[in-house]
C-alpha cells in the first residue's frame, strides 16, 4: 500500500479520472442529505411516539426501533435490491440508499430523542400542563428545545454514521464514492493505495465539518446557559 | 491554532493509515527454497468458480484446475501442505503485496497494466468473454446491448473488453451501462431479479451459472482472457521458477490433462 502511495504516476492517473470521483462524491452527498432529512423526521416522530401515553403508539415505535436496530443494514439493502423486484417494486440504487439508510438511522435517532425527552424533569411537563399547554405545545415549545443540547452529541454521532453508512450502496452498484473508489482500485493498473486514500479523505471532508459544527454549537448552547444562570443569580442577589 | 492542530492531526492520520501496510511491503517474499523449508505453500484461489476454484462448503475442500495446479506445484517443491486462501478480484493484489500468500491462481487475467504491479507466468489457460442472458431477454448479438444494464464483477477486465467489442459493432457503452458487483453469485441474483439484463464474464465462469431460465449467447465471444499465476512484483526469482513449471506442463500436455480432468473446455483459440 505505502509503495503505491509513493508512486507519483499512480496519482497522476487518478487525478485524470477526477470527474468520475466528483460525480460519485455528488451521489454520496445526495444520498447523505436526503437520508439525513428522512432520518431526522422519523427520529422525531418515533421518538415522540415512544414517550407518548398511548400504548398503541408506543408499541408501533418499539417495533420499528427493534426491527431496524437488530437487523443488519446490509440485509435490508439486499432485500430491497434483490427481493422486491419479484413483487414488481424496482427502486433505483440511489433511492434504495436514501430509504434504507434513512429508515435505519431514524431508528437510532428516535432512541436518542426518546432518551432526551426522558431526561427532562417531570416538573417541566407538569408546569406546562398547569398553564394550559396542549401536548403538542408542551413538546414543541418547552420540552424539545431543552432536549437539543442533551441529544446533540449522540445525534451527530448518528449523522456521521449515516454518511459513512451510505457506502453500503456500493454492494448494489450504487455509483457512490466507495463504489467508484472500489472500481478504480480494482481496474486497470489497480491503484488501490491512492484510490482508497482519496476516498477516505473525501468522506473525511464530508464528516469533519459536521462534527466541528456540532461541537461549536453545543459549546455555544452551554455558554448561553451559563450566561442565563449568571443573570439569574444577579437577579436573586438584588431580590435578596 | 485550532485549524493548525486539526491539519496536523489529519496528516498524522493519513500517515498512520499508510503505515498499516508498510511493514509487510518491506518483506521481499519467499523463494522456492524458503517454501520447501517451511513446508507450506500459500495459494490464493477462487471459491466460486466451478471448474477452476470451487469451495465445497460441506467438507471445506477445494476443487478445480487451479487447485490441481497448486498441488502439482507443491509436489515439485516437495511440500506436503497447501494452504488455500479465498480471494476476490478486489483482494488478490493486496494479499500478494502483503506477503500473506505466495501466489494467486484464481482466474487472474494477464494485462499489460497488471504486469506493472505483479509478475505473471505464461498463461495456463485462455478463455473468452461471453454473456449470460435470460431466455426472454431478446439479446442475441452485441448490437442488442444498447441501453441495457450489464452486470460485471468488481475489478474484472470484462467491462473494458465488452465496451471495446461493442464499440467495434457501433454500440456505445458507458459507466451507466454497467453494474459492478462484488461476487459472481450476486451478479446471478441480480440477473434473476431483473436488476441486470446480462451477466458478462469469462465463458468458463459463466458455464457454472447456466440453468433453465438462461443461456450463454453463442454469437458473442470476444477478447481472449489469458489466465496466469500472479506473484509479488519484486520476487522475480519465484516468478521465474513458476513460469518454468507452467511452460513445461504446457509443452508436455500435463496442463491439457488437468483441464480435461476438471471438465473444462479446452483453451480458446482465435
Amino acid at each position: 500500500m505505502i509503495q503505491q502511495i509513493m508512486e507519483p504516476w499512480r496519482w497522476q492517473m487518478l487525478f485524470a479520472e477526477w470527474p468520475k470521483f466528483l460525480k460519485a462524491f455528488g451521489i454520496t452527498l445526495e444520498i447523505s442529505v436526503l437520508a439525513l432529512a428522512l432520518a431526522l423526521v422519523l427520529g422525531v416522530i418515533f421518538g415522540l411516539m415512544s414517550t407518548s401515553h398511548n400504548p398503541l403508539l408506543r408499541i408501533i415505535a418499539r417495533v420499528y426501533v427493534e426491527f431496524f436496530q437488530n437487523t443488519p443494514l446490509a440485509i435490508q439493502v439486499f432485500f430491497v435490491f434483490y427481493a422486491l423486484p419479484y413483487a414488481s417494486i424496482v427502486l433505483s440504487q440511489v433511492t434504495i440508499g436514501i430509504l434504507c439508510v434513512g429508515i435505519y438511522t431514524g431508528a437510532y435517532m428516535s432512541e436518542a430523542v426518546r432518551a432526551g425527552i426522558g431526561s427532562i424533569p417531570k416538573g417541566q411537563f407538569e408546569a406546562a400542563a398547569s398553564q394550559g399547554f396542549t401536548y403538542i405545545q408542551t413538546m414543541m415549545l418547552i420540552v424539545l428545545p431543552q432536549t437539543i443540547k442533551i441529544i446533540l452529541p449522540p445525534m451527530v454521532n448518528q449523522m456521521v454514521n449515516l454518511i459513512k453508512n451510505t457506502s453500503i450502496v456500493t454492494m448494489i452498484a450504487g455509483g457512490d464514492l466507495m463504489y467508484r473508489a472500489n472500481a478504480y482500485a480494482t481496474n486497470d493498473v489497480m491503484s488501490y493505495g491512492p484510490s482508497y486514500l482519496l476516498c477516505g479523505a473525501l468522506y473525511f471532508v464530508l464528516c469533519f465539518p459536521l462534527t466541528t459544527w456540532a461541537r461549536r454549537y453545543e459549546a455555544r448552547l452551554k455558554n448561553r446557559d451559563v450566561i442565563t444562570n449568571t443573570k439569574k443569580d444577579k437577579v436573586e442577589e438584588v431580590a435578596a | 491554532m485550532k485549524k493548525l492542530i486539526a491539519l496536523i492531526m489529519s496528516i498524522t492520520m493519513l500517515f498512520a493509515l499508510a503505515g498499516c501496510g508498510g511493514g509487510d511491503d518491506a518483506a521481499a517474499g519467499r523463494t522456492a527454497a524458503d517454501i520447501t523449508a517451511d513446508g507450506v505453500l500459500k495459494v490464493g484461489v477462487k471459491t466460486d468458480v466451478p471448474g477452476f476454484g470451487l469451495l465445497n462448503t460441506a467438507d471445506g475442500t477445494y476443487s478445480g484446475v487451479e487447485i490441481d495446479l497448486a498441488y502439482k506445484i507443491a509436489d515439485e517443491l516437495g511440500v506436503e501442505n497447501v494452504e488455500f486462501t479465498p480471494i476476490t478480484a478486489a483482494t488478490r493484489g493486496q494479499l500478494l503485496d502483503s506477503g500473506d500468500i505466495d501466489m494467486v491462481a484464481g482466474t487472474f487475467t494477464i494485462t499489460e497494466e497488471r504486469k506493472m504491479s505483479w509478475n505473471f507466468t505464461t498463461p495456463y489457460y485462455t478463455d473468452a468473454v461471453s454473456l449470460l442472458v435470460k431466455n426472454d431477454s431478446g439479446i442475441e448479438q452485441i448490437t442488442d446491448l444498447s441501453g441495457k444494464i450489464i452486470g460485471v464483477a468488481t475489478g474484472s477486465t470484462s467491462m473494458k473488453a465488452l465496451t471495446a467489442a461493442a464499440a467495434d459493432a457501433g454500440v456505445e457503452l458507458t459507466d451507466a451501462n454497467f453494474s459492478e458487483l462484488a461476487t459472481y453469485p450476486e451478479i446471478k441474483a441480480a440477473l434473476d431479479a431483473g436488476r441486470v439484463d446480462a451477466f458478462c464474464v469469462d465463458g468458463s465462469i459463466l458455464a457454472g451459472y447456466v440453468d433453465d431460465t438462461n443461456h450463454i449467447v453463442e454469437a458473442i465471444r470476444f477478447s481472449p482472457q489469458e489466465y496466469g499465476i500472479a506473484t509479488k512484483k519484486d520476487n522475480t526469482e519465484w516468478a521465474a521458477y513458476l513460469d518454468g513449471l507452467v511452460t513445461g506442463w504446457l509443452e508436455d500436455g500435463t496442463m491439457a490433462q488437468i483441464i480435461a480432468d476438471n471438465g473444462v473446455v479446452a483453451s480458446f483459440t482465435e
